[in-house]
């Protein structure tokens, strides 16, 4: 779901940025003071992991692809959705810049979709139906699925606001096709979480450690 | 457990290969985003095939334009070697920027 420039026009381009920055700001803040030495291998794996499965374009059927957006991956792992709007900010600057994948004027608004809703969405996701289902690789899997679909849905609305989709077909089309890509979205995320769990699970946030123990 | 060393050369290389993967299973259907932008065109249906050589594009009004050293994740003319050497650079960019950043970042914070 990364927004090419075509798709917003500048002035609205420019808003999403200011929101995004005011939230990449909170994001360098709470990497300042969370992240170490020992959280750096974490980090950077996760980062150049994300970028990997975020290329992979795998088929949902019906003429279309989607890739995962691993937003609620990060912020499952390392605890913090702050966690997934420093990671996907990262990529997408590369992403955009390096290799025209979402566009440099839109890349607020990506920023804002895939980082700051997916982390904060999977974030709170995971820790409420954590709670009530107790199983920590279900809660992740159910709360990739909500991180990689609500975005879309935002997605759609800005698209609605920038005059290049209409709400309702746009709602409907990018609802269907992420709720598909989101399957695939929460069995990775779970299945990610589980080998950084047995590989490492000192790096792990407590709360996702902890309930797996 | 294994060492940090070895969680980082691990990773990388998991990175790495779902990359390669990547190039030569990846689906070149467009994207959810794409896909809808061909519905409300009237160019696809929900639930039917994308068009081969669609625009998906054309329906966007933004005017700014940029053009990126390595589009879509390969390299004009070099076909899979290509890709697959975008792709190595975009996984190893990523991990040294995040790591550059942090470190910035975090070691900045120590001094202060």
């Amino acid at each position: 779901m990364h927004i090419p420039d075509a798709f917003i026009p500048l002035p609205q381009a420019a808003v999403y940025w200011l929101i995004a920055i005011i939230f990449i700001a909170l994001a360098l803040k709470w990497a300042r003071n969370e992240l170490n030495e020992e959280k750096m291998p974490l980090i950077a794996v996760l980062a150049a992991g994300i970028f990997a499965i975020q290329a992979f374009n795998l088929p949902v059927g019906m003429g279309t692809s989607g890739h995962l957006v691993g937003g609620a991956l990060a912020a499952i792992v390392l605890g913090s959705p702050y966690a997934a709007v420093f990671i996907l900010t990262i990529v997408l600057i590369i992403q955009g810049v390096i290799f025209g994948d979402g566009g440099i004027t839109t890349m607020g608004a990506n920023v804002i979709n895939m980082g700051v809703i997916g982390g904060f969405v999977g974030y709170y996701s995971f820790k409420g139906i954590k709670k009530a289902i107790g199983n920590c690789y279900v809660s992740a899997g159910i709360a990739a699925w909500l991180a990689c679909l609500i975005p879309a849905l935002a997605c759609a609305v800005e698209m609605f606001i920038a005059g290049t989709f209409p709400l309702v077909p746009g709602i409907v089309a990018m609802g269907t096709y992420h709720a598909l890509i989101g399957i695939i979205e929460g069995i990775i995320t779970a299945g990610a979480i589980y080998l950084i769990h047995t590989t490492r699970p000192d790096l792990m946030s407590l709360e996702a450690g902890g309930a797996a123990a | 457990m294994i060492d940090n060393k070895t969680f980082m050369i691990a990773g990388i290389i998991i990175a790495i290969l779902i990359g390669v993967v990547a190039v030569f299973l990846a689906s070149g259907d467009p994207d959810g985003l794409e896909s809808t932008a061909f519905v409300v065109q009237g160019e696809k249906t929900l639930t039917g095939a994308s068009p081969e050589d669609g625009d998906a594009e054309a329906i966007g009004l933004g005017t700014f334009e940029y053009d990126a050293p390595l589009p879509d994740y390969s390299m004009e003319g070099a076909g899979k070697i290509g890709d697959i050497i975008a792709l190595i650079i975009g996984v190893l960019i990523t991990f040294a920027l995040i790591l550059g950043v942090t470190w910035a970042i975090t070691s900045k914070a120590s001094k202060s």
